[in-house]
C-alpha cells in the first residue's frame, strides 16, 4: 500500500492554516467524537494499541504516559504541548504550526478528553514568531467556533488552551525545564520523581507531549489502531516528519512513513548530497545525536533500528555533512551550541560542555595535541549519565563519536597546525567573551 | 509509608543495617555515622541535587544515583566507595575545579571550605584543565555581604535561603553554563534581617561577609560556643576570636531554638565590645582608681551601709550573677532588687517560623525565675518611689546593655540614693555623680548561663582566655564582696555559683553546667518561671 501523507497532506495549498479549509477536509470529526461518544479510558487504550511513541525525542510510548496521570485527584490537570523545537536540525512541529495549526488543537482535544484535562498550554519556542501568530488565530477561531471554552462542540466538556511564548533557551525544550519555566521561574529541569505526571507544572498532573506527537491523534482515532500499527514498523508506527538539512540538494521536511531508509530519504527524496560530492556523514537524530558514518548511513530511521546503529532517531532532524566537512569544525560548532545553552545547574554538564568547547576550539586552532583526543573521551564519560536531564549526554554523544569515528580530521588539525578553515581567517574568541 | 513498617532494612557497604522509613541514602547513612559528600544539600533546604557530588553506586540504577534526593527502600543495596561511586564523585572533584580559582591563600573561606575538604578527597593532584578559566563577577550584593563569583559553584544554597526562609528572594542565578553566578536583581540588594546566615551556609567562598573580610584566618581562631545575647530567644552561636578580640559571630545549629540560623543583628552586633564610650576602668567620684582600690572601696561602701539597700539587676545578667545578687540581698537586713530594661526592639518573624523576638534581653526569664516574676513591675515601681522620696542609703545599679536606650525617670530616680554604686558597660548619664562606678562585663565575656523567653536554660562562654581578663567580673567582685560579709569562704566558678543556685533555686534544681551540654534543657518548671513578667515599671 502506497504510503499517504497524513500530517502535511495539505500543506501548499491555499489557505491550509485555516478552520474554514481544515473543517472541510474533516478536521475536528475525531475530536469532536472523542468529546461527545468516547470514553476516556478508551482512549487512553486506543493510543496505547497503536503503539504511537512521542515524537519528541525520547520516543515514550504516548498512551503509558498519559495513563501514569492518577484518574482520581483534587488538583487540576494539564497538558503541556512542547513546541518549544530548538534541537539543532529540526524543524517539522514549526511546519506544522504554521501550515496545519488546527491539527494540532484537534489532537490537544482528543488528549484532553482521554485524559481529563480541561487547560491545555502551548510552550512555543519564542523565536517561532510566524508559528506563534498562526496558532494565535488557529486559537481564536477555535474559541470562536466552540471548539475551544466552554462546553465544546456543544458537550460539557470545558477546554481552554493558553499559548505561552518561551524566550530563547534550548533547556526549556526539555520537558521538566520547560515546566519551571512556564511557572516563571528559571528554566532548569527538575529532580525525577516525582515525575510530570504526578506533579508537574504548578505542582499539579501533568502530561507532556509534543506537537507532532498530539498531531498523530485525530488519524489513530480515524482509522484505528490495527491499521495505524501496519504503517511502518510494528513498534515504533506511524506517519513522521523528517527534517533533512545540510549538504543536500533538496532540504526540507518530509513526511514518510517511519523507518524509512537513511539513504533512500537523502538519495530520493532530499535530492542527493549537493554539487555532486559525496556523503561524509549524518546526524540522524538532531545535534545530540551520535554521528553516522557514511558506511553507516543505509539504515531505517527508526527508533528501535537506530538504537541497534548506535544513534537515536531523536527529533528526526537529519543534519547531512558531504565530504568536503571538516569535523573539527562541525563539532566546534555544536560544542558551542552546548556550552552556550546548559543551564549551569548540575556541575558536570555546566563544567563538561564548557571544557568540550575550549578543547575543541584549540585543536581547531592549531593548539592541538594528540593526548588531547583522549581526554575529549575522558570528559565526555565523566558528563553522561551523571546530570539531571540529558543535555549532558546531548553535548558528549556528538563530541565522542566524532572523535572517534573521524580520528583522521583530529589528527590533521593537530598536526597540520589547525583546522582548514581556521587556518584560513583568525576565529572570534570561545564562548561567552570569557576567553581573554 | 504504611503504619506498620517502622523500618526499612538496606545495605550500606555490605553491611544489613535499619533505618526509618522516608529518609534518604544521605541522612540514613548519616544515622549509622557515613557523613557522604555533599556541597547544595542543607539539612535546613529544600533538595536541590545540582552539585551531584554525593554520588554512590546503588543496586537499583545501572547509573550513580545522588544520595541526597534518593530515598532508601527494603532491599536497597548502597556502595559508597565502589569503584563507580569513586570514580563519579571524583569526576564532579575534577569539573568542580576546572574553572576554581584556586585562591585559597587569599580567601577568607580557606579552612573550612567545604570545597577544600572534598578536594582533599576526591580532587585529582592535578589539573588537565589547560584552558583559560571563566571569569565571574566580583560584586557588592549589598551592604554586609559580596560574591566573588570566579569561587561559586552553583550550588543554590543562598539562592533557596533567601526563598524558602526568609521569603525574600533577593537572591537569584543569573547567566548560563559556566558563566552561571549569583547575583541580586538590579536595584534590590540583600539587605534582609537574616542575610548574614547565607555566608554560612555558602559551601565555598562565593559569599564574603564584608564585616570579616581578611581580618584573619580560620585556623588562628578561637571558637567560643556561646548564645546570643541580642534578644530573648537565645540562638546559639559561635564566636571567633583572635587574641581575645571577637571576628565575626556565626550560628551554631541548635534544631531546639535556631535551627542553623542567626540573624544579622546577633551575627555583627559585637563592635559595642571596642566601642569608645565603653567603661573599662573603676573610678570613684569621677577620679580612676586601680582594681584594687576598686574592690576595698565596693567592700566598704556595702559593709559600713547600715541603712536601707536597693539593688537594681539588668536581663544581661547570667543566671548566676543574679543568683549572687540575691546572696547579697539576703545578707542586707533591709534591701530590695529590682529590674530594669531598655526599651522594645523590633520584633520580626519568618515564613519558616524563624523569629526576632522584641524584648533585647537574653536573661528576662531568669530575672523572673531567680529574683522574682514582680522584679521589673511592682518591685521596680516600689523601689523607684522610695528613690524618690530619698529613703535609699546605697543603691547598687547593673547596667551591662550594649545599646541603654533607657528611661529618663529612671535615670533621674537613681540619681536620687545617698550613694551609688554602678556597675556599667558604657558610660552614660546613669553612670554620672556615681561614688563608685565599676567596668561591667559584656554579654560575650560572661560565663554562665541564660534563660530565654521559652524556659531553656543554656550555657554562655566567655571569648576570654583564662588570666586575660582585664578588670574582675561581676562574678569575681560580687564574691569577693559576700566573702567580706562573711557570707561564703572563696570564690568559686561560674559552675559552682550554679550548683548553689540549683540547690536554693526550686526550678534549676537537677541541673548544672554540665548537663545544659551543647543545646540547653528546658527548665521542668520553666513555664511557671517565665510565666507572665510584668513590664517595666
Amino acid at each position: 500500500m502506497a504510503f499517504k501523507k497524513v500530517l502535511t497532506r495539505h500543506v501548499g495549498k491555499k489557505d491550509c492554516h485555516t478552520l474554514k479549509f481544515y473543517k472541510k477536509q474533516g478536521g475536528y470529526a475525531q475530536a469532536e467524537d472523542a468529546v461527545k461518544n468516547q470514553d476516556p479510558d478508551a482512549l487512553i487504550d486506543l493510543v496505547k494499541a497503536s503503539n504511537l511513541r512521542g515524537r519528541g525525542g525520547a520516543g515514550f510510548p504516548t498512551g503509558v504516559k498519559w495513563a501514569f496521570v492518577p484518574k482520581h485527584t483534587d488538583k487540576a490537570k494539564y497538558l503541556v504541548v512542547n513546541a518549544d523545537e530548538s534541537e539543532p536540525g529540526t524543524f517539522k512541529d514549526r511546519v506544522l504550526m504554521e501550515k496545519n495549526p488546527h491539527l494540532l488543537l484537534d489532537g490537544i482535544i482528543i488528549c484532553s478528553k482521554a485524559v481529563g484535562i480541561h487547560h491545555a498550554y502551548i510552550y512555543i519556542r519564542g523565536e517561532f514568531v510566524f508559528a506563534y501568530r498562526r496558532l494565535l488565530e488557529a486559537v481564536e477561531e477555535a474559541y470562536s467556533d466552540g471548539l475551544l471554552g466552554k462546553g465544546i462542540f456543544g458537550s460539557n466538556f470545558d477546554l481552554d488552551v493558553t499559548l505561552h511564548r518561551g524566550a530563547g533557551a534550548y533547556i526549556c525544550g526539555e520537558e521538566t525545564g520547560m515546566l519551571t519555566s512556564l511557572e516563571g521561574k528559571r528554566g532548569e529541569p527538575k529532580l525525577k520523581p516525582p515525575f510530570p505526571a504526578v506533579e508537574g507544572v504548578f505542582g499539579c498532573p501533568t502530561v507532556v507531549n509534543n506537537v507532532e506527537t498530539l498531531a498523530n491523534l485525530p488519524y489513530i482515532l480515524e482509522i484505528g489502531a490495527d491499521a495505524y500499527k501496519k504503517i511502518g514498523p510494528e513498534k515504533c508506527p506511524g506517519p513522521k516528519l523528517f527534517c533533512v538539512s545540510g549538504h543536500v540538494e533538496n532540504p526540507g521536511t518530509f513526511e514518510l512513513p517511519m523507518g524509512v531508509n537513511l539513504l533512500e530519504l537523502i538519495n530520493k527524496h532530499a535530492g542527493g548530497v549537493w554539487k555532486g560530492r559525496s556523503l561524509k556523514a549524518v546526524i540522524p537524530g538532531g545535534s545530540s545525536a551520535h554521528v553516522l558514518h557514511a558506511d553507516e548511513c543505509d539504515v531505517a530511521m527508526d527508533i528501535e533500528s537506530l538504537d541497534e546503529a548506535g544513534s537515536m532517531l531523536g527529533s528526526a532532524g537529519i543534519i547531512v555533512m558531504d565530504d568536503s566537512t571538516c569535523m573539527v569544525d562541525a563539532l566546534l560548532n555544536i560544542m558551542r551550541f552546548y556550552h552556550h545553552e546548559s543551564c549551569g545547574q548540575c556541575t558536570p554538564c555546566r563544567e563538561g560542555t564548557g571544557w568540550l568547547e575550549k578543547l575543541v576550539h584549540r585543536i581547531a586552532s592549531g593548539g592541538g595535541r594528540h593526548e588531547d583526543l583522549q581526554l575529549i573521551q575522558d570528559v565526555c564519560d565523566r558528563m553522561v549519565g551523571k546530570t539531571i536531564c540529558a543535555l549532558a549526554d546531548a553535548a558528549a554523544f556528538p563530541a565522542e563519536s566524532i572523535v572517534k569515528k573521524f580520528p583522521e580530521d583530529f589528527l590533521h588539525a593537530i598536526e597540520q597546525g589547525g583546522s582548514p578553515a581556521s587556518r584560513n581567517r583568525s576565529r572570534a574568541a570561545v564562548g561567552g567573551g570569557t576567553d581573554v | 509509608m504504611s503504619e506498620h513498617a517502622t523500618t526499612v532494612t538496606w545495605t550500606l557497604n555490605g553491611k544489613q543495617v535499619e533505618s526509618p522509613p522516608g529518609l534518604t541514602i544521605m541522612e540514613a547513612a548519616k544515622l549509622h555515622d557515613l557523613e557522604i559528600p555533599n556541597f547544595c544539600y542543607h539539612p535546613g533546604l529544600s533538595i536541590a541535587g545540582n552539585c551531584r557530588i554525593c554520588f554512590v553506586e546503588s543496586n537499583r540504577s545501572p547509573k550513580p544515583v545522588i544520595s541526597c534526593s534518593e530515598r532508601i527502600a527494603e532491599g536497597l543495596e548502597i556502595q559508597t566507595h565502589s569503584e563507580m561511586a569513586l570514580e563519579a564523585r571524583n569526576s564532579v572533584m575534577e569539573f568542580q575545579l576546572i574553572n576554581h580559582p584556586l585562591d585559597c591563600p587569599v580567601c577568607d573561606k580557606a579552612g573550612e571550605c567545604v570545597l577544600q575538604d572534598h578536594s582533599y578527597t576526591h580532587g585529582p593532584d592535578r589539573s588537565r584543565f589547560e584552558e583559560n578559566k571563566t571569569i565571574r563577577h566580583t560584586k557588592k550584593l549589598g551592604s554586609t555581604i559580596s560574591i566573588w563569583g570566579n569561587r561559586c559553584i552553583v550550588c543554590t544554597r543562598c539562592v533557596r535561603f533567601c526563598d524558602e526562609i526568609t521569603g525574600t528572594g533577593e537572591l537569584c542565578v543569573v547567566e548560563r553554563g559556566d558563566r552561571s553566578v549569583v547575583d541580586v536583581f538590579p536595584g534590590l540588594p540583600i539587605e534582609n534581617s537574616l542575610a548574614g546566615n547565607v555566608i554560612d551556609i555558602c559551601p565555598v567562598g562565593a559569599l564574603i561577609g564584608e564585616d570579616f573580610k581578611f581580618e584573619a584566618r580560620i585556623w588562628d581562631m578561637k571558637k567560643t560556643s556561646s548564645v546570643c545575647a541580642g534578644c530573648s530567644r537565645g540562638c546559639n552561636i559561635e564566636v571567633q576570636s583572635l587574641d581575645g578580640f571577637a571576628k565575626r559571630i556565626v550560628a551554631r545549629e541548635n534544631p531546639e531554638v535556631n535551627e542553623w540560623w542567626i540573624c544579622d543583628r546577633g551575627r555583627y552586633d559585637y563592635r559595642y565590645l571596642l566601642a569608645a564610650d565603653r567603661v573599662t576602668d573603676a573610678s570613684a567620684g569621677g577620679e580612676p582608681i586601680d582594681s584594687d582600690t576598686a574592690d576595698s572601696s565596693l567592700n566598704d561602701l556595702v559593709s559600713e551601709n547600715g541603712g536601707i539597700v536597693g539593688i537594681l539587676v539588668d536581663p544581661m545578667m547570667t543566671c548566676e550573677e543574679l543568683h549572687l545578687v540575691n546572696r547579697l540581698s539576703s545578707t542586707l537586713s533591709d534591701c530590695q532588687v529590682a529590674a530594669w530594661s531598655t526599651a522594645d526592639g523590633e520584633a520580626e518573624s519568618f515564613p519558616n517560623g524563624f523569629t526576632i523576638s522584641s524584648d533585647l534581653h537574653p536573661n528576662r526569664a531568669g530575672v523572673g525565675a531567680i529574683i522574682g516574676k514582680d522584679a521589673f513591675s511592682t518591685v521596680a515601681k516600689g523601689l523607684r518611689r522610695s528613690l524618690d522620696a530619698g529613703d535609699i542609703d546605697l543603691l547598687i545599679v547593673f547596667a551591662g546593655f550594649p545599646h541603654p536606650d533607657l528611661e529618663k525617670k529612671w535615670i533621674e530616680s537613681i540619681g536620687k540614693a545617698k550613694v551609688r554604686i554602678v556597675f556599667s558597660l558604657q558610660s552614660g548619664s546613669w553612670c554620672e555623680g556615681a561614688d563608685l562606678l565599676l567596668p561591667s562585663t559584656a554579654p560575650l565575656e560572661k560565663e554562665g548561663s541564660y534563660l530565654n523567653q521559652d524556659g531553656r536554660l543554656q550555657r554562655v562562654r566567655t571569648l576570654i582566655a583564662a588570666g586575660q581578663q582585664p578588670f574582675p567580673s561581676e562574678l569575681v567582685r560580687l564574691q569577693a564582696l559576700l566573702t567580706h560579709l562573711g557570707e561564703r569562704p572563696r570564690s568559686v566558678s561560674s559552675s559552682g555559683v550554679f550548683r548553689e543556685l540549683a540547690s536554693s533555686v526550686e526550678a534549676f534544681s537537677d541541673q548544672s553546667h554540665s548537663t545544659l551540654g551543647e543545646s540547653g534543657c528546658v527548665l521542668s518548671s520553666g513555664k511557671s518561671a517565665v510565666g507572665s513578667m510584668g513590664g517595666d515599671a
